[in-house]
């Protein structure tokens, strides 16, 4: 059988597994009851700048706030 | 009038007889001293400022090194229980320094903020080590620098090498969300055939050595596994559902990838917080040696500025008498 054949929806999708098992985890986050969910919603945040290099010099830095999901 | 004409002069006749030692090791305090020659007494008055000085630095030192080990002891809970995530992989698919492959990605983990010590540094002269040992024909290697002290020192000398830098992200509690979107990132805009994160491992408050874990692509792993040895052994393993062993592999990976830097990124947090603590307190223990040494000198310019005012006024009297 080809190795392409029965790729799973989200690998089609563009996502890498690392996103996909992130996306399952804050849907679990979100089953939460109160006041379970605001802890857990305080383990979800994300926050950094990255820029990429090109011949040595950085480019404008794109920065991620508060996106979980991504 | 006359007597202070004659101390003057008798000052001046002692300080030239002096080695010149103690006054250049006064003159950077007595620089203020409108007075010439090299006069010995310096005014009580910069010495107190510089007092006060010192032992401001020394509170605020000491506060530093009681935050960091208080911040210590969450991270270093942190840092134990996410150990467990990454050693079945080891357990797995070995860490594989010695694999030859044409691509490789050094990750440098450092800190944002400074005074932690010399652990960026290390991190940084291990990389530099890393690069010209895979360096090679047909070889290169690139850098993904996370935190602003890691990027101030590459950039000097690695300017073309970097690919991705990433800042600002110490600014939460660390958490596996954000280190998994970051690594989704790095996935995405970085091609390579082997990773080499390097961080300080967290061994205890004095001990963070540097180390280096490996995480290589999937069709590195295939072809190793193809080649015999540890991953040979993955071709034992039964696969569920209807995914090929190179699916398996690549999701493999690529949550491997996530558990080490998120390991990775706790224990340098870790090793951080250690050094800045030791560091915080050499520099206050120093700042305590420096007060002691001002307050030796005040004392001493104190007793001797009085002692020539008990002088002048009993040659005085006595002159009066006489």
């Amino acid at each position: 059988m080809a190795s392409t054949a029965a790729v799973p929806f989200w690998r089609a999708a563009g996502m890498t597994y690392i996103t996909y098992s992130n996306i399952c985890a804050s849907l679990v986050r979100g089953c939460l009851k109160e006041p379970y969910k605001s802890d857990a919603a305080s383990r979800e945040k994300v926050h950094f700048a990255v820029s990429k290099w090109a011949n040595g010099k950085p480019e404008k830095p794109t920065i991620r706030t508060d996106s979980p999901d991504q | 009038m006359a007597m202070a004409a004659l101390r003057r002069e008798g000052r001046r006749f002692v300080v030239s007889l002096a080695s010149s030692a103690p006054i250049t090791a006064r003159s950077s305090i007595s620089s203020e001293e409108p007075c010439l020659f090299g006069v010995r007494s310096i005014s009580t008055q910069i010495v107190r400022n510089r007092m006060k000085s010192v032992k401001n630095i020394q509170k605020i030192t000491k506060a530093m090194k009681m935050v960091a080990a208080s911040k210590l002891r969450g991270v270093q809970t942190k840092t134990e229980k996410s150990r467990g995530l990454w050693q079945p992989f080891v357990a797995l698919l070995g860490d594989n320094l010695n694999v030859d492959v044409k691509k490789n990605v050094v990750i440098t983990v450092t800190s944002d903020k400074g005074l932690c010590g010399g652990i960026n540094s290390t991190s940084v002269k291990v990389s530099k080590a890393l690069t010209k040992i895979y360096s090679g024909p047909e070889k290169e290697t690139k850098y993904v620098i996370l935190g602003e002290k890691g990027k101030a020192q590459l950039v000097r000398d690695s300017k073309n090498s970097i690919e991705l830098t990433v800042t600002e992200w110490q600014k939460n509690p660390l958490n596996y969300t954000q280190v998994a979107v970051l690594a989704d990132d790095i996935l995405k805009n970085v091609e390579f055939d082997a990773l080499r994160i390097v961080f300080n491992k967290f061994h205890s408050v004095v001990s963070f050595p540097p180390t280096v874990s490996t995480i290589l692509s999937p069709e590195v792993v295939e072809k190793e596994s193809e080649a015999g040895g540890r991953l040979g052994d993955l071709d034992l393993y039964e696969i569920e559902g209807g995914e090929t062993k190179s699916e398996v592999l690549q999701n493999l990976a690529e949550f491997q990838f996530s558990c080490v830097l998120f390991n990775a990124v706790l224990e340098n947090g870790c090793s951080e917080l250690g050094a800045r603590m030791s560091a915080m307190d050499s520099s206050s223990k120093n700042a305590g040696e420096m007060l002691d040494r001002l307050t030796l000198t005040y004392n001493r310019t104190r007793q001797a500025s009085i002692t020539t005012e008990l002088i002048e006024i009993i040659s005085g009297a006595s002159a009066l008498e006489g």
